[in-house]
């Protein structure tokens, strides 16, 4: 069989646009801990995307729909080292669950996701206890140094 | 061998799509979360985009109906499509997101119709290249290659 493993590609094609991620060079980053998180959103192609994304750095992932469901979920005991919550959320918006959340006392690093940026939806999210604020998508670029930082300063 | 030949023409066709704008980067990480463990995660993925949103777009539609327009609601329906729509890469809806949303804000009836009806455009573009593209995919069959190293 051919000995040389081209680009990794699950339709096994190479190449790509200009980036050429070169993951199959080396292991996908990975933590060595065990790490948890949890997603919020009412999208669930945002849901499975996010989810699938931390999951392939090791990160035990799960997700809900509403900020209900997220802040039952932490009432009722979990707990997440990660939690990303989408800005426009029907009942429970986004800063409203992190308030929320943070109101129970949850020490999670608390991330708001939103479609458009917005510096209104920035400063509600950061008083309402969140640490960041960024654009969809979730990215590698983003996620990595979060995950990393988690990892090694448990 | 004809299965190599289907190969490199659906790897020339995947190419045309970054090429010629209608999917970013961000598709490619999709790729990437394809695996032993989710093999057909990225048409998965798309399925699920295009069930989603054809719901999206029948709610839009009727909003647009409205007189006056109800922009709030319009604007919470788009936040919607364009998160989804980044997510999978697909680049020239999102752009036709973004645009409608500035014809949102401005409260431009008119602007936000006539996007709409170009971001359908493109969205079904974008739906009828990739059924095609995973339909190919399907028949060009697996490459029994070694897979990328998971932990």
């Amino acid at each position: 069989m051919g000995a040389e493993v081209d680009h990794v590609s699950p339709m096994g094609m190479s190449g790509g646009s200009a980036e050429g991620n070169d993951k199959s060079e080396g292991q996908r980053f990975s933590c060595k801990n065990k790490l948890t998180a949890l997603v919020v959103d009412n999208g669930g192609v945002c849901r499975a995307i996010q989810t699938a994304l931390l999951r392939s750095y090791g990160v035990e992932t799960e997700a809900v729909e509403t900020g209900e469901a997220a802040v039952q979920l932490i009432a009722s005991g979990a707990t997440f080292n990660l939690i990303i919550i989408e800005m426009l959320l029907p009942v429970l918006n986004g800063p409203e669950t992190a308030r929320q959340i943070r109101a129970m006392g949850a020490q999670s690093k608390i991330l708001g996701i939103t479609a458009f940026f917005d510096e209104r939806h920035q400063q509600e999210f950061l008083a309402a206890g969140a640490d960041g604020f960024i654009e969809k998508p979730l990215s590698p670029e983003i996620v990595i140094p979060i995950i990393w930082e988690l990892d090694n300063y448990m | 061998m004809e299965r190599n030949q289907m190969r490199r023409q659906l790897a020339l066709i995947r190419q045309s799509f970054f090429d010629q704008g209608f999917l970013d980067e961000q598709f490619i990480q999709l790729e990437e979360l394809q695996d032993d463990a989710n093999p057909n995660f990225v048409e998965e993925v798309v399925t699920l985009y295009y069930r989603d949103s054809s719901r999206l777009i029948l709610n839009i539609d009727q909003a647009l109906e409205r007189n006056p327009l109800d922009f709030n609601k319009l604007d919470n329906y788009m936040h919607q499509f364009k998160g989804s729509s980044t997510s999978i890469g697909a680049k020239k809806v999102k752009a036709e997101c973004t645009q409608f949303r500035e014809y949102c804000k401005a409260g431009n009836s008119e602007g936000c119709m006539r996007t709409f009806q170009q971001l359908k455009k493109e969205y079904a573009i974008l739906k009828r290249k990739l059924e095609a593209y995973f339909q190919q995919a399907r028949q060009a069959g697996p490459l029994e290659t070694a897979c990328r190293s998971r932990n």
